[in-house]
């Protein structure tokens, strides 16, 4: 799509503001209205992670919930039809010796779904999605590595070919926390390319694009490495580390490197600092941004906090500039990330030097939080012209953006 | 059952002999008032607890080999010199952990966890300096913090606050110093919580960890107690979990020798979870305790009120993911707990046996809503019943005493110098 057509559709889909200062060039997003289309109630398990792709979502579940005298483990997959505003429960797949399923992604080609399994032992399951309504499994993959859990796995395509990212879990002093990555080239028999310690304590998550790999590392927050897209020699096997930064506060949970489609800017990238939080209740942790347009010395330069609550999974629409953003108990937030973040008047500027986007007018609105029902968000996805929101407490959420 | 039979005829081998051949060995006697320099011993509990419900409305009924510990204290002629130890066998008999509702940690959850194998191993010195008296010991075991560990108390099952009140099984080193009616005491060592019975303090963590605790013995029978400790990352021994500002205050009366003795312990305790210089979690709990022994029977009751974190738990529910890869907990539920035991021990010869039938109710509820953790719907009940039947067993000198080294034991002589 050619950057004018891309500037219309933002035109004509979101009300728009005033242009950056700092970046004259940039058509920035206005404030968002957020309408409910639907939820897809999910009563007797904790709801995680999502994924979407056309007219068909799969949540992951979490932890043990009791409903109705019964406890429930989160070891299933729901499988939900989304082409309504109802969203529709089509089946669920029950994943064995799993009580919690973190992360689930399905793969650019549509072709394979990957869910993470805890706790010990840890492993990924493969599903073929030939028929998407009905995910079939291919493979269980596991390792010496992977023995304590797999908390996340993301799924990405490096020089072509397909793999999976697991963060594992850290057992104590005597197994420390790890990332393993797994060549899913043949799905039927996931290959182990990679595994390295990192991470402090944890390595929670990662995010891959253009063949850098960058890495949560919790309380030494993130560091970025070359796996084939920078010219350091780094490969997926080898990665080599390119830089690194402490994010403000630590906590480093998970990333989004953006890629502005309107201005071209790669600059930043937005990091979810998880803190403490008392699920259904309460959460911590601010969005931090790092400009790494020298990767070799990534800064942090900008951050996002909301008083009561705290971030934890992102989605992108790039093509607009909005960051959404999963906020436990407060719902979702939508924040204007387009154009220079890091160039703020002195008014906005935290006392650490750091330009606050509240400040700055970047926060575009939320949502849910007006339901009649508490919420606690894990994660959001934006597909099509729609918000998808996972609700450890209720389900799915479909959400309109105006 | 094969193991418990081997692990208490091994103590009852072990330790019979010590016991007859130590010059004079009073059982629930402190070392200092025998002859002896050395004092063995042996104990343990033999019980069967029925915990109605134990979860999702069912009952359970087990049996079980608690606390089975030996122990050998000493000094030298001069009382400069002395050491504390208990090995401790739950690593055998207690591996699924004791029903013991509303009590966590260690990854158990309504199951009380087995102590690590090597309990208490502590040597220390101890001087006068004009007419107070000082000491320093170092070794693996119980912090200067807190109220006097549960095993040393009337109860088979722990209160709920353990992990509020207590802070052991530590490499440390403690300073006392007593003088009239103040004691004061300072410990450093590793954070890090066990993470099995055999499980040694991290190397790394040693003595990043402290803790005071002032004590004031106004008059004989009384104390009073506070205590402060600041404890880094004990749920992650790799370091970099949460960090705990603990508070504990307690007042305690004893009364020995009279028609009726008897003992009271009341404690307010206050455990915060720190991110940073942030506090994430509180719990607190009161608790209050006191046993009297009338005509050979021992009447003891215990109410508390604490508040625990609920964490996710595995597919066994009385277990939790440790260590957690996060720090969120589901939930804050408060414990109302009431406890009642009648006990009468037999002598025989340096030998003891006590049957006991103890008998508690709770009641948790959440104490935030909206919550992930709602106690009603998992245990299927608003109230949680427990009665243990069985009997207390010991051979020679029994460990009452956990955590008073030096000056800060409580049947120390006054002066430096006393000859056995």
């Amino acid at each position: 799509m050619s950057l004018p057509v891309a500037a219309l559709i933002v035109l004509s889909s979101v009300g728009c503001k005033d242009s950056d200062p700092f970046d004259p060039g940039a058509v920035m997003p206005g404030p968002i209205t957020f309408k409910v289309d639907g939820l897809g109630e999910v009563p007797e398990r904790f709801t995680a992670e999502l994924t979407v792709r056309g007219d068909v979502a799969y949540t992951s579940t979490w932890g043990g919930r009791t409903f109705n005298g019964v406890r429930s483990v989160g070891n299933a997959i729901k499988i939900w039809n989304v082409a309504g505003s109802a969203l529709t429960l089509v089946d669920s797949v029950i994943v064995p010796n799993a009580t919690t399923l973190g992360d689930i992604q399905v793969s650019d080609d549509g072709k394979l779904l990957v869910v993470a399994t805890e706790f010990s032992p840890g492993s990924i399951a493969v599903f073929d999605l030939t028929n998407p309504l009905k995910p079939a499994l291919v493979s269980r993959f596991s390792s010496a590595n992977t023995i304590p859990g797999v908390h996340t796995a993301e799924v990405e395509r490096v020089n072509g070919k397909l793999y999976a990212f697991l963060c594992v879990d850290l057992a104590g002093i005597t197994f420390p926390a790890r990332l393993v990555i797994v060549d899913l080239s043949n799905p039927a028999s996931p290959v182990e390319v990679m595994s390295r310690v990192m991470g402090s304590p944890f390595v929670h998550d990662v995010f891959v694009r253009e063949g850098i790999l960058m890495t949560a590392l919790w309380d030494a927050g993130i560091a970025i490495f070359e796996i084939g897209g920078a010219g350091r020699g780094g490969t997926i096997a080898n990665p080599v580390q390119i830089g690194s930064v402490a994010t403000e506060g630590g906590q480093a949970h998970n990333i989004w490197w953006l890629h502005d489609p309107v201005t071209g800017s790669k600059k930043f990238a937005f990091v979810g600092e998880e803190g403490p939080a008392l699920i259904g209740t309460a959460s911590s942790g601010d969005i931090h941004v790092v400009d790494v347009s020298d990767m070799t010395k990534p800064r942090e330069v900008a951050f996002f906090s909301l008083a009561g609550a705290g971030t934890h999974n992102f989605s992108v629409d790039e093509s607009r500039g909005v960051l959404y953003a999963a906020y436990y108990n407060a719902g979702v937030r939508a924040l204007n990330v387009r154009g220079d973040l890091g160039n703020c008047t002195p008014a906005e500027r935290a006392p650490d030097g750091r330009c606050d986007l509240a400040k700055m007018g970047r926060d575009l609105g939320g949502a849910l939080t007006d339901q009649q029902v508490p919420v606690y968000v894990w994660g959001v996805q934006f597909s099509g012209s729609k918000l998808y929101a996972s609700d450890m407490l209720n389900g799915l959420w479909k959400l309109s953006t105006q | 059952m094969l193991r418990w039979v081997c692990v208490a005829g091994a103590l009852i081998s072990i330790c019979a002999p010590l016991a007859i051949t130590a010059q004079h060995t009073h059982a629930e006697s402190p070392a200092s008032d025998s002859q002896s320099i050395w004092s063995p011993g042996a104990s343990g509990i033999l019980l069967v607890t029925h915990a109605s419900p134990a979860h999702a409305g069912r009952s359970l009924t087990e049996g079980y080999l608690s606390q089975p510990m030996i122990m050998l204290s000493g000094h030298d002629r001069s009382d400069r010199l002395s050491l504390n130890s208990i090995v401790d066998f739950e690593g055998l008999t207690l591996k699924r952990g004791e029903l013991n509702a509303g009590m966590f940690g260690e990854g158990y959850v309504d199951r009380r966890h087995p102590h690590t194998y090597l309990h208490e191993l502590v040597v220390t010195g101890t001087t006068a300096i004009g007419a107070a008296r000082a000491s320093i010991a170092v070794g693996k075991g119980f912090v200067a913090f807190g109220t006097p560990d549960p095993m040393t108390r009337p109860f088979a099952k722990y209160p709920v606050n353990h992990h509020l009140s207590q802070i052991l099984e530590r490499a440390l080193i403690t300073g006392a110093v007593r003088t009239g009616p103040l004691l004061v005491e300072a410990s450093s060592f590793n954070g890090d919580e066990p993470t099995s019975p055999s499980d040694w303090p991290e190397s790394k963590r040693l003595f990043d960890s402290w803790s005071v605790r002032g004590t004031l013995f106004p008059v004989a029978g009384i104390e009073v107690q506070g205590s402060f400790a600041r404890v880094k990352s004990p749920e992650l021994d790799a370091g970099g979990g949460l960090d705990q500002r603990k508070l504990n205050l307690s007042f305690e009366h004893s009364h020995e020798g009279t028609r009726i003795p008897h003992h009271v312990l009341a404690e307010w305790a206050r455990s915060a979870d720190y991110s940073g210089s942030d506090e994430a979690f509180a719990f607190t709990s009161f608790l209050i305790e006191g046993e009297a022994e009338v005509r050979g029977f021992t009447f003891a009751g215990r109410v508390e009120r604490t508040e625990r974190p609920e964490e996710e738990r595995l597919a066994n529910v009385f277990r939790t993911a440790r260590p957690a890869q996060d720090f969120s907990i589901l939930g804050k539920t408060r414990w109302t707990v009431e406890t009642l035991a009648l006990s009468r021990g037999v002598r025989a010869g340096s030998a003891r046996i006590a049957p006991f039938i103890e008998v508690s109710h709770a009641r948790p509820v959440a104490v935030l809503r909206p919550t992930a953790f709602e106690p009603r719907d998992f245990y299927g009940a608003r109230s949680l019943w427990s009665v243990s039947i069985g009997a207390r067993v010991s051979v020679g000198m029994m460990h009452t005493s956990a955590g008073q080294y030096g000056a800060a034991s409580r049947h120390a002589p006054s002066t430096m110098g006393h000859m056995h």
